[in-house]
């Protein structure tokens, strides 16, 4: 008898523990929405992320992590190295990792100094054309 | 008898005969069971042992010249799927189907955080192909010289158990030719007309995928896979098909 | 040629009954084929609900079921043909013909449910693959329906000798077929919960059991379309196959729980296809269907009635058969359902897979099948089946 009360009274605050934790986990959903909402465009940049398709299908560049996260300057980039205009850089012959490894485009920070090398962790900027799904969908998967 | 003369008797196991004897009595047991599992499929005289620190075949040990295999530069690729693209062209294969793809796994960098890898895939050209032992009218085999295994569609029946016996994926129904159709790197439309290397291992910008021919040491599949310090890795080795696609990390 | 030739018409009147069963079972025919002539047209991959992935569905369950059915009938007549004594004697003959039949029903789904099966007979005989256990079994099984025929040509002339032995040549071809048939899925490591030395043992097992069944519920039928009480050597005779239905539930019972007790202890793969059973998508099939109604009920009937009622014997059987049909279907299933890429991103921890009407269609055109064989067999052939006429092993005793 005594076994068992004791093992009711386990189970009791395992059930108490994992509301707990629940509730944790809400609460931490919870916060992550509030930090979206606080994303300032204005200060921070456009909320969406570019997507390039050329040369390759897909790379993705996130103003959040640039300059709400890592604090960059919007004139660290713009205009000298981008224009302020998605879609521009992939028009140009030379935006391939050559150029990166040269310290062209993102390849300017991307180079093991100011930030990780160009030629490391590929997949940080290639989300490749699964990752391209997964954001834009299927339909505007643009066709070469 | 007492126990000393026990211990003085000569084992009679198989560890007390002379290496080379042995050697035949395993391989005679080898090619008792290979005539089941493998049967002529595969000489399993010369097929290389894989031993328990390497999946790749003994230099010296392999049971095809050329020996094609392909070596993947894993974390190099960034799926834009160049090669699905060449091979689809190349070889004429079907929206429904692929004769390779790019796979995607996580890898958790603690908390939130996880990196991306992309994992290239098609026919790994085992050694020991399972989809060869099971098909019940040689409509797939390996080619004998280059150890490419093929396909002959108009012998096809349609049973689809090569299908559920790649441990790989690699085999798809292909309704235009009402067989089953997969990879055969590009015997037909490339090797054959003096192309060196397949179509998705030419397409790709990345030079993720190495074409080439392992017996040869002068090859570039060779000289990776057998630099110091690399690891290299097999998909599902736990099958015992020897798969000839082969994963590094350099 | 010694002896008479003893087909007859059957009596005239059950004739009706028959007759308008029969046409039911032609119907069903007629609807499984046109099922497959359209599955042909728009194609298989998109008439059926089999994928890359998931190359095999229902129909390759429903194949293995009526050949196991088949194996269980012949191993069966074979046992009681040779050894007399053990009371089955005298529903032998049916079990030779209904065994026949139930591999013709086989052929009939396996036939319909390949690509193409116009390339399957030249192809197995000018490209042999002796390593291959689809082309043992297709070649053992093709084997077994010759001999049985010749068996059952022989019993009809009544040189019974020569039909024992041509029996137990069939009972071995069948047995060789069957466990062919389980290594084709046992043989395949890539597929772990299908792959190791059980399958082709269990399906031996599980042909015993649903021939026992098939053979209770056949000849309760007929006697029910003959509306004739079932007599004495008669009854004997399906008590004992109640008792090898008790004793094979039993046993299959014991092998399905090793199974899981075994993928239990084994890699992710195994205990992820063990749960699709136990607590996944196919737990329903599995515990209402595979175990309940298959194994435990009839088990369990049997036993509390005592082989008393031929009523509930053929309840049993029944439900025996009900069980072994969602077993093998379950067992084909649960092999393929769990992605070798499981863990990979965008790949589900099951594949879902449930059978298309085409699927259902060409089914139905194996049930007709053996109906109609079992029905034809009924009318052409009733006089052979009848105890006390024609057994070979008391003819050759009394010789
Ligand atoms: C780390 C480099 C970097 C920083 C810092 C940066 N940007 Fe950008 N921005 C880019 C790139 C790259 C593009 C896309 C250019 C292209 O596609 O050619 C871009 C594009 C844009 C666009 C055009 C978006 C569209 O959809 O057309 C706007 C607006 C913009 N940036 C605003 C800002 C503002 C505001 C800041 C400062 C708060 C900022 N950027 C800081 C790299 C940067
Ligand atoms: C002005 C400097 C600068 C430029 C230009 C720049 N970045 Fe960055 N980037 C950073 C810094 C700083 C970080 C944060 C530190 C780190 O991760 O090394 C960062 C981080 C990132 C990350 C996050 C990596 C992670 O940890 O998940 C990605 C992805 C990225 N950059 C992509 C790009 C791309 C694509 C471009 C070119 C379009 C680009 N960056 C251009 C400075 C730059
Ligand atoms: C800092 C971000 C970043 C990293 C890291 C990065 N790339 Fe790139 N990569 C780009 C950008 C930006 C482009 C041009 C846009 C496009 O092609 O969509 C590009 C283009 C390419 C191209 C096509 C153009 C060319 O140069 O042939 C290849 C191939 C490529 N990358 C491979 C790689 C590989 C392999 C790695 C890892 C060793 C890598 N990239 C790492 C940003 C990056």
């Amino acid at each position: 008898m005594w076994g068992n009360y004791k093992m009711k009274k386990i189970l009791l605050m395992l059930l108490f523990a994992t509301f707990l934790f629940g509730g944790a986990i809400l609460a931490a959903t919870g916060g992550d929405q509030a930090k979206d909402d606080e994303y300032d465009e204005d200060e921070y940049g456009p909320a969406d992320p570019i997507i390039w398709v050329k040369p390759v299908k897909s790379v993705v560049f996130e103003h959040k992590i640039h300059t709400m996260e890592a604090g960059l300057d919007c004139d660290s980039c713009h205009d000298d190295l981008f224009e302020m205009e998605a879609g521009v850089a992939e028009e140009n012959d030379d935006f391939t990792m050559e150029s990166l490894y040269d310290g062209g485009y993102c390849g300017s920070c991307h180079d093991g100094d100011t930030a990780f090398a160009s030629d490391t962790r590929c997949t940080a900027c290639h989300i490749g054309v699964r990752g391209h799904t997964r954001l834009v969908g299927e339909e505007e998967m643009p066709s070469h | 008898m007492k126990i000393n003369d026990l211990e003085q008797l000569e084992s009679e196991d198989i560890t007390t005969l002379p290496s080379t004897e042995r050697r035949t009595f395993l391989k005679m047991g080898l090619a008792v069971t290979g005539m089941y599992l493998s049967g002529t499929v595969l000489s399993l005289t010369t097929a290389g042992r894989v031993n328990a620190a390497n999946v790749v075949p003994e230099s010296g040990e392999y049971p095809y010249n050329p020996h094609y295999s392909m070596v993947m530069r894993e974390h190099l690729c960034i799926d834009c799927e160049r090669c699905k693209e060449a091979c689809t062209k190349t070889n004429h294969v079907p929206s429904h189907g692929f004769r390779t793809t790019i796979l995607e796994k996580r890898r958790s960098l603690g908390g939130d955080a996880y990196e991306t890898i992309f994992v290239p895939v098609l026919c790994n050209h085992c050694n020991r192909p399972p989809c060869v032992r099971v098909c019940p009218t040689t409509a797939t085999w390996k080619d004998e010289k280059t150890g490419i295994v093929v396909m002959e569609p108009s012998r096809c029946i349609g049973c689809k158990t090569c299908m559920a016996a790649c441990p790989y994926n690699a085999r798809y129904f292909k309704e235009e030719t009402r067989a089953v159709d997969k990879c055969n790197f590009c015997l037909d439309t490339r090797l054959s007309k003096g192309e060196t290397t397949t179509a998705c291992a030419e397409a790709c910008p990345a030079d993720v995928r190495v074409f080439g021919n392992l017996a040869d040491p002068d090859s570039r599949v060779f000289q990776l896979l057998h630099s110091p310090g690399t690891t290299v890795w097999v998909l599902r080795p736990e099958t015992g098909a020897m798969p000839n696609v082969f994963y590094i990390n350099s | 040629m010694e002896g008479n030739v003893t087909i007859t018409s059957a009596p005239e009147a059950i004739k009706p009954a028959i007759n308008r069963l029969m046409w039911l079972a032609l119907f069903m025919i007629f609807i499984g084929v046109a099922g497959a002539v359209y599955a042909q047209i728009i194609g298989h991959h998109h008439a059926f609900a089999n994928t890359r992935e998931m190359p095999w569905g229902m129909l390759i369950g429903v194949y293995a079921y009526f050949a196991i059915i088949s194996t269980g009938l012949c191993v069966l007549a074979a046992f009681s043909h040779v050894f007399g004594g053990n009371r089955m004697a005298p529903v032998a003959n049916r079990m030779v013909w209904l065994s026949i039949m139930a591999l013709l029903g086989a052929f009939t789904v396996i036939g319909l449910e390949i690509e193409n099966p116009w390339r399957m007979p030249l192809g197995v005989i000018l490209h042999p693959n002796v390593t291959s256990n689809i082309w043992w079994m297709g070649t053992l099984y093709g084997m077994a329906v010759g001999i049985m025929l010749l068996e059952f040509g022989l019993i009809l002339t009544k040189r019974f000798t020569a039909a024992v032995i041509f029996g137990v040549l069939a009972a071995i071809a069948e047995s060789l077929a069957n466990s062919n048939l389980g290594s084709v899925f046992a043989s395949l490591s890539s597929h772990p919960f299908w792959y190791g030395a059980q399958l082709p043992i269990f399906f031996l097992g599980s042909a015993v059991l649903s021939g026992a069944a098939a053979i209770v519920l056949f000849t309760h039928y007929s006697y029910i379309l003959q509306k004739k009480e079932i007599g004495e050597y008669t009854f004997l005779s399906l008590q004992t196959a109640g008792k090898i239905m008790i004793l094979m539930t039993f046993l299959v019972s014991v092998a399905t729980g090793w199974k899981f007790a075994n993928a239990y202890s084994g890699s992710e793969a195994m205990v992820m296809a063990a749960d699709s059973l136990t607590s996944g998508p196919l737990s329903t099939n599995f515990w209402v269907f595979e175990i309940g109604i298959g194994l435990a009920l009839p088990c369990l009937l049997l036993v509390v009635t005592r082989l008393k009622s031929v009523y509930v014997m053929s309840t049993a059987a029944l439900m025996i058969l009900v069980g072994q049909f969602f077993s093998r279907f379950n067992l084909v299933v649960s092999g393929e359902i769990v992605p070798a890429n499981y863990g990979f991103v965008g790949v589900p921890q099951y594949f879902s897979y449930s059978p298309t009407v085409a699927e259902y269609l060409l089914v139905i055109a194996g049930f007709g099948v053996v109906g109609f064989g079992f029905l034809a067999g009924e009318w052409f052939l009733g006089k052979v089946f009848h105890h006390k006429v024609f057994h070979p092993h008391t003819d050759i005793d009394h010789h």
